[in-house]
């Protein structure tokens, strides 16, 4: 058995585990990454966010091409060389996991491939092609999540996670999402543009929860041509593989027949699966594991970031938390006291929001102003044919600081920065009014909802006074 | 120009103002108090009904007001949100009928619980209303507990309570009614008579415990950019205690600078500054019984003075490290001599009283043992030794401990210290004693002995580093050597700051204090 000692090992190479481990190399610390398959990256840039942003990408191109019709420019119908599109999507990750592992070769951290799992409090064992036992000083557990399975549906290709929706296998005729959320809507977008009839059945009662209520309707108003049936508060209770597909019950109606399921009913993180306990870390019931602001668990020389350190389960919530961990590990003061985090839906159009929504406002309490700019009234989202959308600022009643914001409309998920920033800096609605974005764009919307806010918005019919 | 006068303050008439807050040429704010008046019951400030300047008090400090009494004359400022009342308010008088009735008369309105989220079925753990209470509109009017959070439902409009339709214990959920109000009256009228505004506020201050919204501070974070954020991390400073000098107080990067300088300058002794709360301590919350429940009580307010020195009795409790060293004294000798001089005083008019002997033998004590004559500094870092001994002595009034000061007393005589301390008890006691006479003492003694007692821990009278306490004497079988003799004992209690003196100290400066109050002649060695 090889044996290697270090400062720092990180189990886990996604987002939070390769930042955690490049921040702790770049402190000088020396670093040991362990990962379970041959490339780095992670669920993100191999079977997440980017290669289901490359097919999104492609189908948001299609729909925008097909679009053209309505301004004199007629393509035809598109030719979908399926294999092309997968090659295109692999040549993306494979670009982006590559760049990692020449940086952590750059950086010097040792990349350990196997399943790595805790022997004791300071010691590892990676069971790969060779076993490793791998001793530490401190340890950052960065062992992310892994999709949800509903026990009653059967082992079939034709029932498949994200992961294998993204593999595009086919261009199901009809498929049924089973979960109503970020995840199943973006891969439903792509299956939909490619030639998929689609049907969402959610257990809650809406479609991508947490995000208002407004934001989501206008996504569901544009996007009603996808969907054969939106089925909410419904309860699926049955699968079976037969010849002609897949037969499924859903609580109160027939059973319907279709030729793809794709399961998206939320992620559990990995806590329970990496030796916690013999290190002395404690996980909680559903695969958590409890951290401080530092992100230290109950052994204080073990860390956890990421998904597994708790929701939301975001790259870039991971990344920040990596390097809070790794400056943490190396004896430097840093906590994540981060305001908030922002969340994106990549559907088309997109909605992101970040910091307080309105319905937690009105939940808590919380005395808030809202002022909505609606793209109908932005000449840059005119020009696109694309003006279904809106940008929502919420703004403290008392001092007029932004507390949280949604937007819905192409590139959403680009311009919530920017109140992801005005959050942060405690930016108030005069702050961001007076700052002079550039005409004609779309993040012009965020300073005319600002405007709006305190009554000075030309782009709008008079308001009336406060 | 307008004259303010008191308004409805409730049943209480011919309330005494205690405190006149502002005077002629302050500018002043809306709802700013004017004056405090205190009944036998409470002590309330009125508001100004709106903003301006102060052109004439009309009252003072000692009179007695009721319901209308003239406050003062204000000149209006046209930019006070209040809508300009010279117009508005001979506006609304003429046209009176219309608006006014309009309000009162509006239609009773039922209140329902709003969209409160998922939840369902959520238990009423309180209701903060009763029929014929006013609310103001955003007023809490029942509080609800889920298992997930508590949350206060407010009232959608200003009104009167007219009947409540739920109880604490009930299960509601979105749709419930919670009670029926007349809505109307006090909010939109506004400014347009000074007595409607006022009343409201007053009344809300008497009625006061109804809990402020818990989740306010969830979002009210020090305004501080992630950068400062993180400087402030390092340096272990809790941005909640820094104030911000950067635009509409942004905490900037020089503020958490500024406030680590003055943390370091200020260390251990200065902890305390700020209104002597800013303590490290993180205790749990003070038990909160209904005493009521288990008899009958009454409610009885501690007096101004007990006010007052209170928290200064619990900031010298908390932040000076008590140690208390016991002691007795042989005064057999002392008090014989005592009593053979009282008839002189007497004829002049004064007690001998055995506390002006104790003042002049701690003067002598002190002057041997020059460090319990001290203060630590702000630093906490150095003493400063006084060479000026003024006594403080505890005197005990109807209201409440005070403590006079006897000055340079190693420069008077047993009888000039007599005469002065009857003069100043008197005057204590009168309530007559000014601010200054209890300033500069650099010794407390606090005596009981009149009353009796073996031994007490007196509290230190900061920044002072000791006190002497004084119980009883009494007469105690003393061993001299060959038989037990009679002799009277007077017990010593000395509270010492233990930051500046040490046990050892503490024992050699009673038993030298002792041993004068044993041979006063000491005293002149």
């Amino acid at each position: 058995m090889a044996e290697l000692d270090c400062d720092v090992v990180v189990l886990g190479s996604g987002p939070g585990g390769y930042s955690a481990a490049f921040r702790a190399a770049d402190l000088g610390l020396k670093t040991v990454l362990v990962e379970r398959y041959p490339v780095l990256g992670g669920v993100c840039l191999n079977v997440g966010c980017i290669p289901s942003k490359a097919l999104l990408h492609t189908a948001a191109v299609m729909d925008a091409a097909r679009g053209l019709a309505d301004h004199g420019i007629a393509f035809g119908e598109p030719k979908v060389e399926l294999a092309k599109l997968r090659a295109f999507k692999e040549k993306v990750v494979g670009k982006l996991t590559g760049g990692l592992a020449a940086m952590a070769k750059m950086r010097k951290v040792t990349v350990v491939q196997g399943v790595g799992a805790f022997t004791g409090p300071n010691q590892l064992t990676v069971e790969g092609k060779e076993k490793t036992a791998v001793r530490f000083a401190k340890a950052i557990i960065a062992a992310g999540s892994q999709a949800a399975k509903l026990p009653f549906l059967p082992e079939d290709p034709r029932i498949f996670d994200s992961t294998g929706a993204l593999e595009l296998k086919a261009v199901p005729k009809k498929m049924l999402v089973i979960g109503g959320g970020i995840i199943g809507l973006e891969m439903g977008t792509v299956y939909s543009t490619l030639g998929t009839r689609l049907d969402v059945v959610e257990m809650m009662d809406g479609l991508m929860l947490g995000a208002d209520r407004d934001l989501v309707a206008v996504w569901q108003k544009f996007n009603a041509g996808r969907f054969d049936r939106v089925m909410l508060k419904s309860k699926t209770t049955k699968a079976e593989a037969t010849k002609e597909g897949i037969r499924v019950s859903i609580e109160g109606q027939e059973p319907k027949v279709y030729d793809a399921i794709l399961v998206s009913v939320g992620r559990t993180p990995n806590g329970k699966k990496i030796g916690a306990e013999k290190a002395g870390v404690t996980v909680d019931e559903r695969g958590f594991i409890p951290v401080d602001s530092q992100r230290r668990t109950n052994v204080p020389h073990i860390y956890a970031i990421g998904d597994i350190a708790g929701n939301p389960m975001l790259a870039h919530k991971a990344v920040h938390e990596g390097h809070v961990a790794a400056e943490a590990a190396a004896g430097q003061k840093s906590h994540f006291d981060a305001r908030v985090v922002p969340s994106v839906a990549y559907t088309d159009p997109e909605i992101a929001w970040v910091g307080v929504t309105e319905d937690e406002a009105r939940k808590s309490g919380l005395k808030v102003g809202v002022a909505k700019f609606p793209w109908a009234a932005s000449g840059r989202a005119i020009a696109n044919a694309r003006d279904e959308g809106f940008t929502k600022l919420i703004l403290d009643a008392a001092t007029h600081r932004l507390v949280g914001g949604g937007i819905v409309g192409t590139g959403a998920g680009d311009l919530i920065s920017e109140l992801a920033l005005a959050v942060e800096m405690g930016a108030d609605a005069t702050d961001i009014g007076k700052t002079i974005h550039p005409h004609p764009t779309l993040g012009e919307s965020v300073g005319m909802a600002a405007e709006l806010f305190e009554g000075v918005c030309t782009d709008m019919p008079p308001q009336k006074k406060k | 120009m307008r004259e303010v006068a008191v308004p409805d303050i409730g049943d209480f008439k011919e309330v005494e103002v205690i405190e006149v807050l502002v005077k002629p040429g302050d500018a002043i704010a809306a709802e700013q108090s004017l004056i405090t008046v205190e009944s036998d019951k409470a002590t309330m400030e009125i508001p100004a009904p709106g903003a301006g300047v102060v052109k004439e008090l009309r009252i003072k400090v000692g009179d007695k007001v009721s319901q209308g009494t003239p406050i003062l004359v204000l000149e209006e400022s046209g930019a006070a949100p209040a809508p300009a009342p010279p117009v508005a308010v001979p506006a609304q008088k003429a046209v009176a009928p219309a608006p006014v009735p309009a309000a009162t008369t509006s239609e009773p309105m039922t209140v329902k619980v709003p969209d409160i989220g998922d939840f369902k079925d959520i238990e009423v753990i309180e209701v903060l209303v009763k029929p014929g209470d006013s609310v103001a509109k955003e007023q809490s009017l029942i509080t609800l507990e889920s298992d997930k959070a508590t949350m206060e439902i407010p009232s959608p409009a200003a009104g009167v309570v007219q009947e409540i339709r739920l109880k604490t214990g009930d299960k509601v959920s979105e749709g419930a009614v919670i009670l029926v109000m007349k809505a109307g009256a006090a909010a939109p009228a506004a400014a347009a008579a000074p007595a409607v505004v006022a009343a409201p506020v007053v009344a809300a201050a008497v009625r006061a415990p109804v809990p402020v919204e818990p989740q306010e501070a969830t979002h009210a974070k020090p305004h501080a950019s992630p950068s400062v954020r993180k400087f402030a991390r390092e340096l272990g400073v809790d941005l909640v205690r820094v104030k911000g000098s950067g635009p509409k107080g942004r905490i900037l990067h020089a503020d958490v600078q500024a406030f680590v300088k003055g943390a370091l300058a200020a260390v251990p002794a200065a902890a305390p500054a700020a209104k002597g709360g800013a303590l490290p301590f993180n205790l749990p919350a003070w038990p909160d019984v209904d005493f009521a429940k288990f008899g009958p009580v009454e409610a009885k307010p501690l007096s101004r003075l007990q006010k007052l020195s209170g928290p200064n009795l619990h900031r010298n409790w908390v932040s000076i490290p008590h140690v208390t060293q016991f002691d007795e004294a042989d005064i057999t000798d002392l008090e014989a001599f005592r009593k053979s001089n009282t008839a002189e005083t007497e004829k002049q008019g004064f007690k001998l009283t055995m506390l002006a002997f104790m003042i002049k033998a701690c003067v002598t004590a002190l002057r041997q043992h020059p460090n319990f004559n001290s203060s630590l500094d702000r630093t906490g870092e150095n003493l400063v030794l006084k060479k000026y001994y003024n006594i403080g002595v505890a005197v005990d009034t109807p209201d409440g401990l005070v403590v006079p000061v006897v000055r340079d007393a190693d420069r008077k005589g047993v009888f000039d210290v007599a005469k002065e301390l009857s003069e100043i008890s008197k005057l204590a006691r009168d309530k007559k004693l000014k601010p200054g006479d209890m300033q500069g003492g650099t010794f407390s003694i606090s005596s009981l002995g009149g009353i009796g007692g073996t031994a007490f821990t007196p509290i230190i009278n900061a920044p002072e580093v000791a006190i002497l306490g004084v119980s009883k004497s009494a007469l105690r079988p003393v061993w001299n050597g060959k038989e037990f003799a009679p002799r009277l004992m007077l017990p010593l209690s000395l509270s010492y700051d233990h930051r500046v003196l040490d046990g050892a100290a503490a024992a050699r400066f009673t038993a030298y204090l002792a041993s004068v109050l044993g041979d006063i002649r000491r005293t002149l060695l």
